[in-house]
C-alpha cells in the first residue's frame, strides 16, 4: 500500500493527500491542476474555431447516418450531463437513438427524468436490462474484492451496450456526456478499469457464484477493433460547446421539466450509497473533492466556496440510513456480512489479474503517449514555449 | 380526485419481473424490488403482483420475495399465483399483502374461495379470471397461466366467484395482453353487469384514454395495466412510468 504521508492540500484547487499519488510543486500546486490545464488546452475547443469545427462535426455525423434511421447514439441516465447531451444533439439537428442501461438501481427521479426528456425532445429509447441475479453477484464480487472499483461493472456494461447497439443500427458516432469543465480531475488511484474486462472477469472468477451469461462485455481487442475496423467514434460533445453545468441545469429544468436529485451521479441509488458511504468510510476519500476541484479550476466556484461545500454532509443522514438498509437487503446480505466487507483491508486493481497490469498494455500506452510527452518536453525546453 | 383506481399489474416468474404478450413471449424487465420501489415513489395507490409460472409449474408462492416487496411498498399490494390452500393465503396476508388473488385454484375449487373469504374477509379475496376468445369470438375461461382451456363462460364463473365471497374480480383478457390496443370492453361489460362486486379491467391498455373506455363502456370500477407502465416508446424500451394525477384526472374525473 501507499506510505502514509503528512496531510497537504493544493493551494489552487482543493485536492489533497486523500489521493495517495498526488504531487505538489514548490508553490504547493498539485498535479491535478496542471492536468486540468492540459486537458482544457487539448480537449476543449477554443472559442474562435468552435463554431466552424462543430458544424464540420455535425456534418460528418449526419453524413455517416444518411442511409440509417439514426445518425448517433446517446446514453441516458437521467443525470445532468446525459440529459444536456440529449438536448444539445437535438438542437444540432441530429437524429439520435437513446440507450439506457437498467442495472437494477434506478431511482424514481432517474426514470421520470429520462421519460420527460425523451418525450419532450421526441427521441426514441432502447433499454438494456441487466440480469439482476448476475449483476448482483458481480457487485457483491467487487465488494468482496475490496477495491474501490465497484462501479466499474456498470460503466463497462454501458460501453459494451453502446458498441453493440451502434453496430446493430449502423451508427458510427456515440455522443458522450464526459466533459473537462466538470469532470477533468479524477485521481487514477480512485477508480480503475472501466474498459478492463480481464479485471472484471478475474474478480468475478474469484468471488462470484452466478455464471455471467448475459452480462454485456468487450475485450480490449474488440474495443480496438470497434474503433479501427468498424470506425466507431466517441465524441465528448460538451467539450465542443461552452458547457457550464449550472446553466445547463437551468435549461433542462425549464425546457424539459428535469428535476435535480441532489448530487453527482446520485440518480442511481447504489452510486449514491457507494460514493457517500463506502468510498469515504472504507477508502478514505470523497469524490466531491475532485468534482469541486474541477469546478474551482473551471472558474465555476471559488476555492473558498469549494472548501465550504466540503463541510456540508455528503448525503442527508436519514437518506443514507435508508439507502444502507436498502442496499444490504437488495444485495441479499445481513448487516453483519456487510460490516465484515466494510472492514476488509482495501485492495487495488494491482492485486488482481487485469489488462492494466500487463506489460503489453503499458508498452502500448507509453507508445500512445510518446508523441505528446515529447512535444511537452520540447515546448518546455524551447524558450518562451511554456505558458 | 381520481375516483377510479389505476393499478400497475406486475408479472413475476419466480423472482424475475417479466412482461408477456398474449400470455406468451415473456420478456425480462429486471428486479421486481426496484420496480416496486419506483412505483412506490410515484405514489401509486395499489399494486397487483401475479406469479404467472407458479401454478403452471406446480410451485408455491415465493414468500421471501413477497415479504421483501411488501416491506418496501407503502401502497396496498395484491398477490396472486400458486395459492392453493387457505393456509397459504393466510401466510401471504401475514407477510403484509392486503389482498390475495385466487386464479386457477378458485375456478377449480370454490370451497377455497369460501374458506378464504370467511377467514380473511371478502375485501381481502380477489378472484382473477383469465379470458381468451376462441376463433368464433366466444369468450372462454382459461387457467394455469393461459395454458388450460376450461371452456367455461366467464360470466357464469364470475357469478359463482361472487356467490362464494370474493370482494372483487380481475378480468384479464389473454387475447389483448401486451398488445396495447385497448381493453376488451364488451367482455368487461358482460361481467360488470352480471355481478355487484367491483370489476378490475386488465389486458390491453395502450394509453390512459383506454382507462376511460374501460370505465364508461366496460363498467369497470378499476383499471389495471402492465405494458403501459413498464414500456417507453416504439421500441418498447423498459422504463417504469406512471401518469401524473393531473393526467389521470383529465380522463378519469370523479363523476
Ligand atoms: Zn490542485
Amino acid at each position: 500500500m501507499h506510505p502514509v504521508r503528512p496531510y497537504q492540500i493544493c493551494t489552487r484547487c482543493i485536492m489533497d493527500t486523500s489521493d495517495p499519488l498526488i504531487e505538489f510543486n514548490s508553490a504547493g500546486i498539485c498535479n491535478h491542476c496542471r492536468g486540468y490545464e492540459h486537458q482544457k488546452q487539448t480537449m476543449v475547443w477554443d472559442e474562435e474555431t468552435r463554431e466552424t469545427r462543430l458544424q464540420a462535426l455535425v456534418g460528418a455525423i449526419r453524413n455517416s447516418g444518411k442511409k440509417h434511421e439514426f445518425d448517433c447514439l446517446i446514453g441516458v441516465s437521467g443525470g445532468v450531463d446525459s440529459t444536456y447531451v440529449a438536448y444539445q444533439v437535438k438542437k444540432l439537428g441530429l437524429r439520435p437513438l437513446a440507450v439506457h442501461m437498467d442495472n437494477g438501481w434506478n431511482s424514481e427521479l432517474a426514470v421520470s427524468n429520462i421519460k420527460k426528456t425523451l418525450d419532450t425532445l421526441e427521441i426514441p429509447l432502447d433499454t438494456e436490462v441487466l440480469d439482476w441475479e448476475e449483476f448482483k453477484d458481480l457487485q457483491l464480487a467487487f465488494l468482496k474484492a475490496s477495491t474501490p472499483d465497484s462501479e466499474i461493472p456498470t460503466d463497462h456494461a454501458i460501453t459494451a451496450v453502446l458498441m453493440q447497439r451502434a453496430r446493430q443500427h449502423g451508427i458510427k458516432y456515440v455522443i458522450m456526456g464526459s466533459n473537462v469543465s466538470s469532470e477533468a480531475i479524477m485521481p487514477s488511484s480512485w477508480s480503475n478499469g472501466i474498459r478492463d474486462w480481464k479485471y472484471i472477469k478475474s474478480v468475478h472468477a474469484r468471488f462470484g457464484t452466478v455464471p455471467l451469461r448475459s452480462f454485456p462485455r468487450f475485450t480490449l481487442l474488440q474495443f480496438i477493433f470497434s474503433r479501427t475496423v468498424y470506425g466507431l467514434r466517441w465524441v465528448n460533445i460538451l467539450d465542443s460547446i461552452d458547457y457550464d453545468k449550472a446553466r445547463a441545469m437551468k435549461v433542462i429544468e425549464d425546457e424539459l421539466g428535469w428535476v435535480y436529485y441532489g448530487g453527482k451521479h446520485y440518480e442511481s441509488i447504489y452510486t449514491r450509497f457507494f460514493q457517500s458511504y463506502i468510498l469515504p468510510r472504507k477508502f478514505g476519500y470523497d469524490k466531491r473533492r475532485a468534482h469541486l476541484s474541477t469546478l474551482v479550476m473551471s472558474g465555476t466556484i471559488t476555492r473558498e466556496g469549494a472548501l465550504k461545500a466540503m463541510e456540508e454532509p455528503i448525503c442527508e443522514e436519514g437518506l443514507l440510513r435508508q439507502d444502507k438498509q436498502y442496499v444490504i437487503k437488495k444485495l441479499g446480505l445481513t448487516e453483519a456480512e456487510f460490516e465484515e466487507l466494510m472492514a476488509r483491508a482495501p485492495r487495488t486493481i494491482a492485486d488482481y489479474p487485469a489488462y492494466e497490469n500487463t506489460l503489453l498494455l503499458r508498452v502500448l500506452r507509453a507508445c500512445y503517449r510518446l508523441p505528446r510527452t515529447l512535444k511537452a518536453a520540447l515546448s518546455k525546453a524551447s524558450p518562451g514555449g511554456a505558458a | 380526485m381520481v375516483g377510479t383506481r389505476v393499478i400497475p399489474c406486475l408479472l413475476l416468474c419466480g423472482t424475475r419481473l417479466m412482461k408477456t404478450v398474449k400470455f406468451k413471449d415473456a420478456r425480462y424487465l429486471g428486479d421486481p424490488r426496484n420496480a416496486v420501489r419506483i412505483f412506490n415513489d410515484k405514489e401509486v395507490d395499489e399494486l397487483v403482483l401475479l406469479d404467472i409460472l407458479a401454478t403452471r409449474e406446480g410451485k408455491a408462492p415465493v414468500e421471501e420475495l413477497i415479504r421483501e416487496i411488501v416491506s418496501e411498498a407503502f401502497m396496498p399490494v395484491a398477490y396472486g399465483g400458486g395459492i392453493t390452500t387457505l393456509a397459504q393465503a393466510k401466510r401471504i396476508v401475514q407477510l403484509g399483502v392486503e389482498k390475495v388473488i385466487l386464479c386457477s385454484a378458485a375456478i377449480r375449487d370454490l370451497e377455497l374461495v369460501r374458506q378464504c373469504s370467511a377467514d380473511l374477509g371478502a375485501q381481502s379475496v380477489v378472484g382473477c379470471i383469465d379470458v381468451n376468445r376462441n376463433m368464433l369470438g366466444k369468450a372462454e375461461v382459461w387457467t394455469h397461466g393461459g395454458t388450460v382451456n376450461t371452456k367455461q363462460d366467464p360470466v357464469e364463473v364470475a357469478k359463482r366467484l361472487e356467490d362464494s365471497g370474493v370482494g372483487e374480480i380481475i378480468v384479464n383478457a389473454i387475447h389483448r395482453d401486451g398488445l396495447m390496443k385497448g381493453y376488451d370492453t364488451a367482455l368487461i361489460k358482460s361481467i360488470s353487469s352480471a355481478v355487484t362486486v367491483p370489476v378490475v379491467a386488465c389486458g390491453g391498455a395502450g394509453s390512459i384514454e383506454d382507462f376511460r373506455s374501460a370505465v364508461d363502456a366496460g363498467g369497470a370500477s378499476a383499471v389495471a395495466a402492465g405494458s403501459l407502465f413498464v414500456y417507453q416508446g416504439k421500441f418498447k424500451a423498459v422504463l417504469i412510468n406512471f401518469p401524473t394525477q393531473s393526467e389521470l384526472e383529465s380522463v378519469l374525473q370523479t363523476r
